[in-house]
């Protein structure tokens, strides 16, 4: 199965802002926005939830602070005990440091490699750009064509005015992601 | 961009004045019965004044340094804030004249000469005193270059002031980095001059910038609730007072961490004296409390990003911080002046109000003072727009 997409693109920032308002409005489904920079205020226009990635780097970070205590723990008081200075084998103060850099490790690493698995990325992954201007300096918004009652020109007029410069039509095989 | 101007009800400006003098009051009286706890109490109460002050001055200066344009349509509350200075300051001098013979360190290091001759020089009294009044002088004179300035662009209309204010802004760094390095030393750590600490003036700064925003954050919600930061002070500003909140939070905490382990790692008697007298006993569950208010709770409170956006949790932790900072500054004055038991009383709740209410009178004189915004800064335009 294909599916048809409708690539518009836009000079300005604030035009690409008041179109997604606009075409969401009319009630029509857009896939996503490519921009050259994070666009302030985009992700609230596209009615987009909140990222869950802050959990999954909360969780981490906790992972990380609460296994390196466990492991400090075991290895100084329980596995092969150290007198160090005269202090009890199980000493807090001194495990405090590694287990805050192990939270601050664990935290970075499971924020990027859940947002790489999430996002399907990995090295060598051919990317597929919906417009070679995204990187550069245009704005860009991909609306899906998704039902019969598509109309293309009403769209087209609409975004006319928000100045769209340029609009095209892509057919997509099913399973290749934009 | 219009501002209504602060209108305050006589009857809450009457009763603030009441309250403060109330908590003056018995404060003089606690000094008849208890001079050492009713000294304790005026110095931690004045010293709380005074970085609140130059927290203000200091959020400015930030600011200003970073070209930072996202606080500009609230930054009447720091200047504000930075009006607390001169009476701050006064009450400062004041406590530090009434305890000088006390302060002074040839009563403990009399024999030793010889081994402390630096402390010796440096803490000598007129050498002390002079110095005290040379730093509030400092920050009331280069505060009041940056008020004045953003004050004079209300009318003149020109960015001269904001470039003006950038080189202040440098300067002020400068002085307080340095400044408050020292005056915290002066006053605070030589209540115990055989006790040292090398980290002392970063962890002094961190109390200090976390009150300070802990402060700012009612004292913007309040004032858009009641009309002068209506349409001005938006819940993107309070989303970034709220990460600064979270995150000197955390740096009070690894600062104050820094100190305590260094300490406790190498366990050397001179340097252990002061967190053992602080950790054991009475005082240790104090200490808890402390790193409680000042961190656990903002830290774990604040992570979410609705937390951050919300009025009434803002509030709430800016309350918990408040007192955190209060608590942070008793555990380190009261063990050296009062002695091993901790005293909570009249006194201190009298002297806690008393404080807050004159910080409000002195807040809404010096806010009153100007234009609510600052109509005519190049960068209220972006300030407006901003999005956290």
């Amino acid at each position: 199965m294909s599916q048809r997409i409708l690539v518009a693109t836009f000079d300005d920032e604030g035009d690409l802002l008041n179109a997604v308002t606009a075409v969401r409005r009319q009630g029509l489904r857009i896939e996503d926005a490519f921009t050259p920079y994070a666009v302030h205020g985009l992700d609230h226009a596209m009615g987009l939830r909140p990222s869950r990635l802050t959990w999954v780097c909360f969780v981490f970070g906790m992972a990380g602070a609460v296994g390196m205590l466990w492991f400090e723990h075991w290895v100084a008081a329980v596995s092969w005990p150290v007198n160090v200075g005269g202090k009890p084998w199980n000493s807090l103060p001194s495990d405090v440091p590694v287990a805050f850099e192990a939270a601050v490790l664990l935290a970075g690493f499971g924020s990027v490699f859940a947002l790489f698995a999430v996002s399907r990325l990995y090295p060598g992954k051919q990317a597929s750009v919906s417009h070679p201007g995204s990187t550069d300096d245009r704005f860009v918004l991909v609306i899906e064509e998704t039902d019969a009652t598509f109309d293309l020109s009403a769209v087209e007029q609409l975004l006319q005015t928000f100045h769209v410069v340029d609009t095209r039509e892509l057919i997509r095989e099913e399973g290749h992601g934009s | 961009m219009k501002s209504a101007p602060l209108v305050v009800p006589a009857l809450l400006t009457r009763r603030l004045s009441v309250a403060t003098l109330m908590g003056a009051a018995v404060l003089a009286g606690t000094a008849f019965v208890a001079p050492d706890r009713a000294w304790a109490n005026l110095l931690l109460g004045s010293y709380f004044l005074i970085t609140m002050g130059l927290g203000g001055a200091l959020f400015i200066a930030l600011t200003n340094v970073c070209g930072a344009s996202w606080s500009v349509a609230f930054r009447r509350v720091p200047e504000a804030m930075a009006g607390l200075l001169p009476f701050g300051g006064v009450l400062l001098l004041v406590a530090v004249a009434v305890h000088l013979p006390q302060y002074a360190w040839h009563h403990h290091g009399q024999g030793d000469s010889g081994t402390f001759w630096f402390k010796e020089l440096w803490l000598e009294s007129k050498f002390f005193a002079v110095r005290a009044i040379g730093y509030v002088v400092l920050w009331v004179a280069l505060s009041r270059i940056l008020i004045n300035n953003s004050r004079r662009q209300d009318l003149d209309n020109s960015t001269a002031a904001t470039a003006a204010n950038g080189v202040t802004s440098v300067v002020f760094l400068a002085a307080f980095a340095i400044s408050i390095s020292l005056a915290s030393v002066d006053w605070i750590m030589a209540l115990e001059p055989m006790w040292f600490s090398t980290i002392w003036g970063v962890y002094q700064f961190s109390g200090l910038f976390l009150g300070t925003l802990a402060a700012m954050v009612p004292a913007c919600v309040i004032l858009r609730r009641r009309g002068p930061l209506a349409g001005a002070f938006r819940e993107e500003h309070l989303h970034d007072l709220g990460k600064l909140l979270i995150g000197f939070s955390c740096f009070w905490m690894y600062i104050w961490f820094s100190q305590y382990m260094l300490i406790w790692y190498s366990n050397i008697p001179e340097e252990t004296s002061w967190f053992i007298r602080r950790t054991h006993g009475p005082w240790g569950p104090i200490v808890l409390a402390s790193i409680l208010l000042n961190w656990v709770v903002p830290f774990f409170v604040l992570l979410p990003r609705p937390c951050k956006r919300s009025e009434s949790v803002m509030l709430k932790i800016a309350v918990v911080v408040l007192l955190g900072r209060w608590l942070d500054l008793y555990i380190m004055i009261f063990p050296s002046v009062t002695g091993n038991t901790p005293m909570f009383g009249l006194p201190e709740v009298s002297t806690i109000v008393g404080v807050c209410c004159l910080m409000a009178i002195l807040f809404i004189r010096s806010f009153a003072a100007a234009g609510s915004v600052p109509h005519n800064d190049p960068f209220l335009a972006d300030s407006l727009r901003y999005h956290a």
